[in-house]
């Protein structure tokens, strides 16, 4: 049908999902849409992001702070600061485009959130995923599922948007999450979990 | 009839699950669309990052949402 209707290239995933080893996000497609408008600019959405990204830093080292854990540890700092590093991209995004230039400290100031990636409210993804947070290799599958939800919101919000601009700068973040979600499956395979 | 339709829209290609892990890798997002047709449900439970779902049942009266010139990874 779609090749039928013009469609040029046309890939069907054998097995579809139950096939597919790769990672999966939950929830509808409404989930956490009311975040944004839909008629946002790309700044308004890249601040969004950064709020996001800087939460799940502070989450990060919340952690650190509460473990002395060795492996644990050492694990919450590379996430943190891989956390930093995105961050960092956004704020360079924000500026290639932005025409007054900010730094990273009047940006955060402007950014401040509660919500984690993926749109987890902090308090709540604390108390409901405590379990998993003394522990390497659960901590590590937890922060791969908030990567796969953030990359699913981050196209769901693109699908959402009115302007073409903001919805590239979706596009650029969402290439970021892919690249973070699969340099975290590197390093599980690394730890051998 | 479920059958039916679904054989009405398979493609010509299939991509195997690590096939379809470097296609997503190696594709920046926006130049392709991956396309879910199953129900809201199905979705809702599980589905790959990123996926746009347009039920089969509603693909017909739907092709407008989707840019024909974009390699679609369907599943």
């Amino acid at each position: 049908m779609l090749t039928a209707r013009g469609f040029k290239h046309v890939y069907n995933v054998k097995g579809g999902i139950q096939a597919w080893q790769g990672a999966v996000a939950e929830g509808p497609v409404e989930l956490n849409l009311d975040m944004v408008r839909g008629d946002e600019t790309p700044q308004e959405i890249i601040k969004i992001g950064y709020g996001m990204e800087q939460t799940l830093a502070d989450f990060y080292r919340t952690v650190i702070a509460g473990t002395s854990d060795e492996q644990l540890n050492t694990l919450l700092g590379r996430l943190a600061s891989i956390e930093d590093k995105h961050k960092k991209y956004l704020l360079e995004l924000y500026n290639s485009i932005e025409a007054f230039p900010v730094d990273q400290e009047a940006f955060e100031s402007d950014t401040t959130t509660t919500v984690l990636e993926g749109g987890f409210n902090l308090h709540d993804f604390m108390k409901k995923n405590e379990k998993y947070l003394h522990s390497a290799p659960s901590l590590l599958e937890l922060s791969m599922m908030l990567e796969a939800q953030a990359l699913d919101l981050y196209l769901r919000f693109a699908d959402k948007m009115e302007n073409e601009e903001t919805k590239g700068a979706l596009y650029k973040i969402g290439n970021e999450e892919k690249a973070h979600l699969e340099a975290l499956g590197r390093l599980r395979e690394s730890m051998g979990s | 009839m479920f059958d039916n339709l679904k054989k009405f829209f398979t493609p010509a290609e299939s991509l195997d699950s690590d096939q379809t892990k470097a296609f997503l890798g190696e594709h920046e997002e926006g130049t392709f669309t991956l396309l879910d047709v199953r129900q809201p449900g199905e979705y809702e439970q599980e589905h790959i990052p990123g996926a746009k779902l347009i039920p089969i049942t509603h693909l017909p009266e739907s092709l407008d949402e989707l840019d024909p010139e974009k390699p679609v990874v369907v599943y």
